[in-house]
């Protein structure tokens, strides 16, 4: 794997985009105009070559002005995507208020979709303050820092869940600060040592 | 859960675990263009058979929430009761 890691970007070059690349950075195309965003939880190790398939990519952005969400809502159901919750504008906005997510596939689809939801707490709000740049070729995401996603993942605790965090340290491991990494377990009550995740 | 079972799903565990390692030890020394290249065989695949799914918005949505329902009771007690303070896991 060829990856530049600097701070708060990395350089992947030559990696094929798959669909799912295909269907995130359509996605993002529409989001990216109307506000800042950070894609988090799974989608983050499978951008890195996990292989394993996921059906929802979890995106976070910050809470919109109702007349903001609308003039989004708009510009995805023009750009050919349907929202899966059974609600109109007003009803999807109410939900993310409530700290829900709301579901957006592309039209007569439902996998994969994107489950969007707005900045909850502080830990959120790291997350997109300080999300990493990853330039891919001809295009950029931008994604939760590594360091919060493997502690995150490992507070999940699912097997899945903790494949992924350990995946992320064995990729990234010589590039991440290990005592953020650290700081970032003990934030989520989480230890790795058992895992192989040694910091 | 009877002993054996036990034994199995924590021998699975552990061998998922260590594909996991060689799997990113391969990536890690593999060029860009061929690691994905094999990855996008695999989603590209996953992908095109999403799209068969006989299933509507609604039950998939209430399949999504029974999932997550389920995943919420096996995730470590350790884990939630550093967070006992919030009323939703982070993200």
């Amino acid at each position: 794997m060829d990856i530049r890691y600097s701070g708060n970007r990395i350089l992947v070059g030559d990696k094929y985009l798959t669909l799912l690349d295909q269907f995130v950075l359509d996605f993002i195309r529409v989001l990216e105009p109307k506000t800042p965003y950070v894609i988090v939880s799974g989608y983050v190790a499978i951008l890195f070559g996990r292989s394993r398939g996921t059906e929802d990519i979890d995106i976070l952005i910050s809470r919109l002005a109702k007349d903001t969400f609308g003039e989004l809502h708009t510009a995805l159901s023009e750009g050919g995507y349907e929202f899966l919750n059974a609600e109109d504008a007003d009803g999807l906005y109410d939900m993310l208020l409530n700290r829900m997510g709301i579901r957006i596939a592309k039209k007569g689809q439902f996998i994969p979709n994107i489950e969007l939801k707005f900045l909850k707490d502080d830990i959120d709000r790291t997350v997109l303050r300080d999300r990493v740049e990853v330039n891919l070729p001809g295009v950029r995401v931008y994604i939760s820092p590594i360091d919060i996603q493997i502690a995150y993942k490992m507070y999940l605790g699912s097997q899945k869940d903790i494949e992924d965090a350990l995946y992320l340290w064995e990729i990234f491991k010589d590039d991440l600060n290990h005592e953020d990494v650290k700081k970032w377990m003990k934030t989520f009550g989480v230890r790795g040592d058992e895992y192989g995740i040694v910091v | 859960m009877n002993m054996e079972l036990l034994f199995d799903r924590e021998a699975h565990a552990k061998e998922r675990l260590a594909f996991v390692r060689t799997y990113a030890a391969w990536v890690k020394r593999t060029p860009n263009a061929e690691w994905s290249r094999q990855q996008a065989l695999l989603i590209n695949s996953f992908f095109e058979n999403a799209r068969n799914m006989p299933l509507s918005p609604r039950d998939y949505l209430l399949a999504v929430a029974g999932r997550k329902k389920n995943s919420r009771q096996e995730t470590s007690h350790t884990a939630l009761e550093s967070f006992d303070a919030r009323s939703d896991p982070p993200h």
